[in-house]
């Protein structure tokens, strides 16, 4: 790892030298010495967050069916994964949920974002206090409130169960985040608009929405990856027969070593990482394309 | 203006979707957690609203307060380790990071985001008795007596695996936007580098700390999967007992006790915190 190599001590840092026992440095960037303790433990910090994670990858390439020896490399756990109906069948399950709460929440949230920003009522203070309840209940709670709700209303526990929950436990998410790109947006820029004979709507269309794709497009990614991964509400929401990747994984987990597991881990962690990725360089590239009128930001 | 009273009921219009969303299927499941706290099964086992205070004097029963102390015990130890090992993390990134700076905080991002069952499973592999880390541990000569897996230690560092991205984020922050030229001050007045650490730069960015501390705090109260794949049946967490009083023992009223018991204890830890801050910012305005 780059940072833990000692970088030469630069040449000016002799000249002080003489004065100072302690090998003070003044210099404008303010580095003092690296401290060695804080980059060893940094180092180990790193090794240790990805060490499972590598064991897993490894171990789902294994001939044995064994966690713990590792024998030769093979593909047989992923052609175990992809010949098992259940399986293949779940990853369809936890495709399908993740797609329906990316767009309702995305929908619901960029609503949500600019009601929060823009409107003056008393409403917005108490939609504001209820969109942020989540964000600080442990999912859990969200879990069981859930489990309750749909029972108390007869709702049978299944794929309209999952869907519901999981779209409401993302709209906090989207709207935390979309309503910072919203403030940030000047509504001059739409009232010009309007002034030069745009109808609202217009304005909103031509002007608005294409400031806010990119922010929209990486929350809406965001809040697929969330959802495709979580287990938590899953858990208590979902019924027998259509169940999520992560509640199968769950169970499997339970019932003992299972080396397909390691499969469909590593399926996951690839998909995850490429679309965090995604997320993160996306708003970056789209950012270029027409933010001439970023110029109006004050 | 009636333009900008029109568009502000525009505005007003579109807070309306969201807010009904979130008040029925949150506001509302929430409220029916607190209901059923207070109620009781029929003779079928199935939960009916009632008023009887039966559950929550059944948590104040031994055999569950030992597991909620059990669980602040865990939370509190594995926030303060996270708070440990997030100073030097974020400190080094912050200050000695580089160019590279932006990549290694993506690094910190980017395992957060894998699914967390499958990292958990990859350090039950890892430390189970004839995994690779204890059979490394045994051809240094550590006793076979000796087990990781089952104990506390696993569910704690468990948990600090999992939640410590939400501790290492805002303390990087805060040392990212702390002025350098305090520490450059803290060493010309001879202070050791660690008296600096401790007088200069930890009060100078408490205020990540304490955003870590909740943000790290919050979810391992509430966490069951560390305490299920790592620690046994000895090392259950209050996540545990609700999920069991769901599923398996089906005993709601119970189990809404317990969720309820789970949400006072966090919001006392809120409400601590939002006070603390603002009695922080109040001395920052002074």
């Amino acid at each position: 790892m780059s940072v833990t190599t000692a970088r030469p001590e630069p040449a000016v840092a002799s000249a002080a030298a003489g004065t100072s026992r302690r090998r003070r440095r003044r210099r404008g960037s303010g580095m003092d010495r690296k401290p060695r303790f804080a980059v060893a433990v940094t180092a180990l910090f790193f090794v240790l967050l990805y060490l499972p994670i590598a064991a897993v990858v490894v171990f789902s390439f294994n001939t044995k069916k064994s966690l713990t020896v590792f024998d030769g490399w093979s593909l047989q756990w992923y052609r175990a994964f992809f010949n098992d109906r259940e399986l293949t069948h779940s990853l369809g399950t936890s495709l399908e949920v993740a797609a329906v709460a990316m767009v309702g929440s995305v929908v619901i949230g960029a609503a949500l974002a600019f009601g929060l920003v823009r409107a003056r009522s008393r409403l917005g203070a108490a939609a504001n206090a209820i969109m942020l309840i989540p964000l600080i209940t442990p999912e859990i709670v969200t879990g069981v409130a859930s489990l309750m709700l749909f029972k108390g209303v007869y709702l049978e526990p299944g794929l309209a169960t999952l869907m519901i929950a999981e779209t409401t436990f993302s709209i906090s998410y989207v709207t935390v985040i979309l309503r910072a790109r919203v403030a940030e947006l000047n509504p001059e820029i739409e009232e010009a608009a309007m002034d030069l004979g745009a109808s609202r709507m217009q304005a909103v269309r031509l002007v608005t929405l294409p400031l806010m794709w990119p922010a929209m497009l990486s929350s809406a990614i965001l809040i697929f990856t969330i959802v495709f991964d979580d287990f938590v509400l899953a858990f208590f929401t979902t019924g027998v027969s259509p169940q999520p990747l992560s509640v199968r994984i769950y169970s499997a987990i339970r019932f003992g070593v299972q080396p397909s597991i390691n499969a469909v881990g590593t399926l996951m962690l690839v998909a995850s990482i490429l679309l965090i990725v995604l997320a993160l360089v996306l708003p970056r590239l789209l950012g270029r394309h027409g933010s001439g009128l970023d110029l109006f930001k004050s | 203006m009636s333009s900008a009273k029109k568009s502000d009921r525009l505005w007003t219009w579109l807070l309306l979707p969201g807010t009904l969303w979130m008040s029925v299927f949150f506001v509302s499941a929430l409220a029916l957690v607190v209901a059923l706290s207070f109620g009781r099964t029929d003779e079928l086992g199935n939960p009916r609203f009632s008023n009887t205070l039966e559950n929550i004097r059944g948590i104040l029963e031994w055999t569950y307060l030992r597991v909620i102390i059990r669980s602040l015990v865990y939370s509190v130890s594995a926030t303060a380790i996270c708070l440990l090992i997030s100073y030097p993390v974020a400190y080094v990134i912050a200050r000695h990071g580089g160019r590279y700076r932006n990549a290694l905080v993506a690094l910190i991002v980017i395992p957060f985001f894998a699914n967390y069952l499958v990292r958990m499973y990859g350090w039950q592999t890892l430390l189970s008795d004839d995994g690779v880390v204890m059979k490394r541990l045994r051809d240094l000569g550590v006793s076979s007596d000796f087990h990781i897996l089952d104990t506390a230690g696993a569910v704690i560092g468990g948990l600090v695996y999992g939640y410590i991205v939400f501790m290492v984020l805002p303390v990087y922050a805060s040392l990212q936007r702390m002025d350098g030229s305090l520490i450059e001050a803290g060493r010309d007045l001879y202070g050791s580098p660690l008296r600096t650490f401790l007088t200069v730069t930890v009060p100078a960015t408490r205020a990540g700390a304490y955003a870590g501390i909740v943000l790290v705090f919050l979810p391992a109260m509430g966490d069951f999967i560390s305490a299920q794949l790592l620690g046994g049946p000895d090392n259950l967490m209050i996540g545990n007992l609700i999920q069991d009083k769901f599923f398996a023992g089906q005993n709601w009223p119970l189990g809404a006790a317990l969720t309820m018991t789970l949400m006072l204890l966090l919001l006392v830890c809120m409400f601590a915190y939002l006070r603390q801050t603002a009695r922080d910012s109040r001395e920052a305005a002074r």
